[in-house]
């Protein structure tokens, strides 16, 4: 244990403490580092273009992680169900896009999305349609599905495997009584998947609002500068630190994020994943 | 997320008493059921109740499969395609000359083989950053697991919060305290902060409570043997699966990490696989650089085999050490 | 005072990290001349030719006790980045840094590259082509030396022009261009695009700067902002938004993504205004228009003028932290006056030195490599026409001491505009507040005039 709590320390602990010091200063250019105390975090909480983009992923969370994990739930219990033809190409076929690299996955998807020469705009050329998957309105949606699609047989892989150590002698006794199919579905199956789905909420939620890599690499193959520098907060706080000589105020941001994301993440599921910890 | 969670209580219900019984039953035929299980693992699990299968739920599922195969088809067309084709064809039909080969040997030849260099860089991460990180996360978890001390759930806080922390936020102060140390620039830099997985951690932990019962450690401790020789021949066999499903994860997160090694990073030999290939993405928004996004493709292509390869082949392991980390209520 | 308790509580229980911010303060100037004949440099800069590999042998050759050992960054952002990182951590940064031009002035505000008239760099200004020359001056002191230039030129697809009824070589003012472009609509293809991205701030500098506009005029610690009051920058705003309003521009597609690369080569992008170094990139991104392509000298905003205007370019310089000074400025010397710049020259870049824009050989149009580029453009001599325009003279610009900033800013600020969610003006004048926001908090006397 004390290994990992060192490096832990070294690599974790210590840049965070650090990050916090330095959220108390301001460097300029002209006049240098001076203490400022709470006016990064003052400043912060009058920037609309931060709590716009916390806005941004608190959508995005609230609309993504439900549709992933809904997926990868259903999927997990159509592998377990047994009635599938093929299972163990499905059960892989699900999973594999886990091992793509972001940078990868994103190239793939935002050329597919392409409206003049991607998939989309060889099917609106089909079909007569004009749709644009890369318009301001619904690019948060397209982006949603590439990260549904890297990480839904990631948890479908959790659930799965939570439903695969269910007793077997339980679905005897069950079909004995004369439980259907669903019932066992509703009244073994579902039960199990609550402890799975504590550890993937949380993961998820961090996950989304820690949202960089994909729209990062989309910037500038989307058109029109939608994808804006404060577009998440992660890319608010990179385009600070890197572009905009603001380490400090950046330093805070993350601060406020983490304190935020550590909030509702506790609010949603930490209870149960507590409890499992006993 | 409240309603589901009182649904299924409300269901839990009726079938409680059902429940109660056969926990009695199940201490009874425990010894019966492990060796079901493990047969089942080899056969798959045949649903007693229900062996049929269905077509509809086959078809339905297909489509979900279609979805997730799909992006993986449009990389392999592309690998096949010259730069020029690549700019001029439908993305999803064959360019007008088949340049798999080609393209494979110019990405392990162009600027004198460095892509090859690259895929050992990453390798070498790999194997010394993961497996470190699945070192540290086993003697972790297992030391949480297994000895009580005041303060876990102090720990357990301490770990989610920091994962809270977002990332970009963390790189500059891990960049400056690592360039005061004088590795940045060195492979030091990418390994380091590799060997921490708090997710591993939490995966190690679980799965040791479950995996190791307490009492088969106090009768090793009993016979007179020590803490370390405890672990290494009573805990670390019934880990293994565990284990691989940690160092999974972890091969994972350090094959793809693409951020940490753009701060730390700055000798193109010391390069992983995905800095290298984002470098040779950008070389066509230079001003007088080359275009070569076939080389980036194929390339790509080329870094996701091994990924894919090792989850074909330790799929039976990380199936069941993933089921011990998520069960429970 | 709480808040200050606080911070020593907090200092004094984080001890690593306050000795590294300690590092991170002061601008370390620990840097020395060092031997000028003996030296291991580090070099930072992106490798678009393909030949820095040979250029550094041959200079190891000439010089046998020094060696250089490159570090390619990819690409001049991630330089940036990268230097900024080694400076806030003190230690760590090259001895020789490729910079894009416009980042050059924020670097020597901060102290963080060498003055190079220290070595007599001030002396050979007339050597290089004015634009780039001046783009890389602070205080009237050279703080890096231009490798390659980018006079700004009309680029056209002869094949789409031809069908709209427009001849290129007769497109000689601004007005001019804008009566091709309703021609070329005509066809279906856009004249050009612009979608008002980061991608599309250098050009944005480019032209404005050619109307002879001051967005903003530095002095010291005094910056002055004039965003939509300036004579010049009225005339860029009431042009382009007279574009985006008769959708004269394809405003979805922004410079250098993948969708402009297929673009160029398919015909609905019918011409680009941008730096000389863009052959080579047209060559490889546009393949399926060979023969089509053709350059010109950028049109004028007034008639009869030969105004020029700098789009991208590069430079060396060398950083304060550097311990040899003196070997790497004889490093730098090879690279933009002596033989390595000639070695650039023939693999693609573009020079800014005077000698080799004015040699019989750059324009020799049997050379292998013009050869291709010729063909590539329909059997026009590419070098001499751009030769021509890197000697016509530049219009006074600066950057500002935050160029980084300004650059993403614009991109955020000024594609609404393109989107026709607001007008140019009013994208403008958010810009130029957000400019002056950004530059009181580093700490300038910033007065915006609109």
């Amino acid at each position: 244990m004390w290994p990992f709590a060192a490096v832990f320390m070294f690599v974790f602990i210590i840049p965070v403490l650090y990050a916090i010091y330095i959220s108390f200063f301001q460097n300029r250019m002209v006049g240098g580092n001076r203490f400022v105390g709470f006016a990064n975090y003052a400043r912060l909480f009058q920037d609309p273009l931060f709590w716009s983009s916390v806005g941004r992923v608190a959508l995005f969370t609230v609309v993504q992680v439900p549709i992933m994990l809904g997926l990868a739930a259903l999927m997990a219990l159509a592998l377990d169900s047994m009635k599938l033809h093929g299972m163990k190409f499905f059960r892989i076929s699900s999973f594999l896009p886990y091992a793509v690299p972001a940078v990868v996955s994103t190239l793939i998807w935002a050329f597919m999305y392409g409206t003049k020469y991607g998939l989309v705009g060889s099917l609106n050329s089909w079909l007569g349609t004009h749709i644009n998957v890369l318009s301001p309105d619904v690019l948060l949606a397209a982006i949603g599905n590439i990260n549904t699609w890297e990480y839904t047989g990631y948890n479908m892989l959790i659930f799965y495997s939570a439903l695969s150590t269910i007793p077997h002698s339980l679905y005897e006794a069950a079909s004995i009584d004369g439980a259907s199919e669903w019932q066992i579905v509703k009244s073994i199956k579902l039960p199990e998947l609550k402890g799975s789905l504590a550890i993937t909420v949380i993961f998820s939620i961090i996950g989304s609002f820690q949202l960089f890599n994909e729209p990062s690499i989309m910037q500038n193959m989307v058109p029109g500068n939608v994808i804006t520098s404060y577009y998440t907060p992660n890319m608010y706080a990179y385009s600070l630190s890197f572009s905009g000589g603001q380490s400090n105020y950046a330093a805070a941001l993350a601060i406020v994020m983490a304190i935020i994301t550590m909030a509702i993440a506790y609010a949603v599921q930490l209870r149960s994943m507590k409890e499992q910890m006993k | 997320m409240t309603t589901a969670t009182k649904n299924s209580e409300d269901v839990m219900h009726s079938p409680r008493e059902v429940r109660k019984i056969e926990r009695e039953h199940e201490r009874k035929v425990a010894r019966d059921e492990r060796a079901e299980r493990k047969r089942a693992r080899k056969s798959g699990f045949a649903n007693v109740a229900n062996p049929r299968k269905s077509t509809l739920l086959t078809i339905v599922c297909s489509i979900f499969a279609i979805y997730c195969l799909f992006p993986f088809l449009y990389l392999i067309i592309n690998a096949t395609k010259t730069q020029a084709d690549f700019t001029s064809t439908f993305g999803l039909g064959f360019g007008k000359t088949f340049a798999l080969w080609d393209n494979i040997k110019t990405v392990f030849t162009y600027q004198d083989g460095i892509f090859g260099r690259w895929f050992l860089n990453t390798i070498f991460y790999v194997v010394i950053g993961a497996g470190g990180a699945t070192l540290l996360a086993i003697m972790g978890g297992y030391a949480l697991a297994k000895f009580r001390f005041p303060g876990r759930k102090a720990i357990f806080a301490i770990i989610i919060g920091a994962i809270s922390v977002p990332g970009i936020a963390l790189a500059v102060p891990q960049f400056l305290l690592f360039a005061k140390l004088g590795i940045t620039n060195t492979p030091w830099a990418m390994i380091i902060p590799s060997l921490v997985s708090p997710f591993g951690l939490y995966l190690m932990w679980i799965f040791s409570e479950q995996a190791v019962p307490t009492e088969l450690l106090e009768a090793a401790r009993v016979d007179g043997a020590g803490e370390m020789r405890t672990f290494f021949t009573v805990s670390l066999p019934l880990l293994a699966p565990g284990i691989v499903t940690c160092a999974l994860f972890t091969i994972v997160a350090t094959w793809n990490n693409y951020f940490l090694p753009l701060i730390m990073l700055k000798d193109a030999d010391w390069y992983p696989l995905t800095i290298g290939l984002n470098q040779w993405k950008d070389q066509a928004s230079t001003a007088g650089g080359q275009a070569i996004q076939n080389l980036v493709i194929t390339g790509s292509l080329i870094t996701i085999i091994p990924l894919v390869v090792a989850f074909l082949l330790l799929q039976k392991y990380w199936q069941s050490g993933l089921a011990a980390g998520a069960v429970k209520e | 005072m709480a808040a200050h308790r606080f911070t020593r509580v907090l200092a004094s229980a984080v001890a690593l990290a306050t000795l590294v911010s300690m590092a991170a303060c002061g601008n370390s100037n620990s840097g020395s001349k060092g031997d000028a004949d003996k030296a291991e440099l580090v070099f930072w800069g992106w490798d678009s030719g393909n030949s820095m590999k040979q250029l550094i042998a041959d200079f190891e050759k000439d010089n046998p006790g020094i060696t250089v050992k490159f570090n390619s960054t990819g690409t001049a952002s991630n330089t940036q980045t990268a230097l900024t990182n080694a400076i806030a951590a003190g230690k760590g940064a090259p001895d020789v840094v490729m910079l894009e031009d416009p980042t050059v002035t924020q670097f020597a505000v901060t102290n963080d590259l060498v003055d190079l008239s220290a070595y007599g760099a001030d002396k050979e200004a007339d050597k290089f082509a004015s634009g780039p020359w001046s783009k890389l001056q602070y205080n009237n002191k050279p703080y890096a030396m231009p490798i390659d230039s980018g006079p700004e030129m009309l680029f056209y697809n002869k094949a789409v022009f031809d069908k709209a009824g427009v001849d290129g070589e007769k497109i000689k003012t601004w007005d001019d261009y804008y009566e091709a472009a309703k021609k070329v609509r005509k066809t279906g293809a856009y004249m050009t695009n612009n979608s008002g991205s980061a991608m599309e701030y250098q050009p944005f500098t480019a032209q404005a700067w050619q109307a002879g506009a001051h967005p903003w005029k530095v002095d010291g610690e005094k910056i002055t902002i004039d965003m939509t009051n300036d004579e010049g920058m009225k005339k860029y705003i009431d042009f382009q938004q007279k574009l985006i309003d008769e959708d004269l521009v394809n405003t979805q597609i922004s410079n250098w993504s993948d969708e402009w690369n297929r673009s160029l080569n398919d015909g609905s992008l019918a011409s680009l205004v941008i730096g000389g170094w863009m052959p080579i990139n047209l060559m490889n991104g546009a393949p399926d228009q060979k023969g089509n392509w053709r350059v010109t000298q950028l049109p004028q905003w007034n008639e009869g003028d030969e105004v020029s205007a700098e789009d991208g370019g590069s430079a060396l310089a060398i950083t304060s932290q550097s311990k040899n000074q003196a070997a790497a400025y004889k490093f730098i010397q090879y690279m933009t006056l002596g033989n390595g710049a000639k070695t650039m020259s023939e693999t693609g870049t573009f020079p800014a030195l005077k000698s080799i824009l004015n040699s019989d050989s750059f324009t020799d149009p049997n050379t292998e490599s013009n050869k291709k580029t010729n063909e590539f453009f329909g059997g026009q001599n590419v070098n001499k026409i751009l030769a021509e325009a890197a000697k016509r003279p530049v219009n006074e610009f600066q950057y500002l001491p935050y160029n980084a900033f300004a650059q993403t800013e614009f991109g955020d600020d000024i594609s609404p505009a393109y989107g026709k969610k607001k007008t140019l003006k009013e994208a403008f004048t958010e810009y130029g507040k957000k400019l002056t926001e950004h530059g009181t908090q580093q700490g300038y006397d910033v007065t915006n005039n609109g």
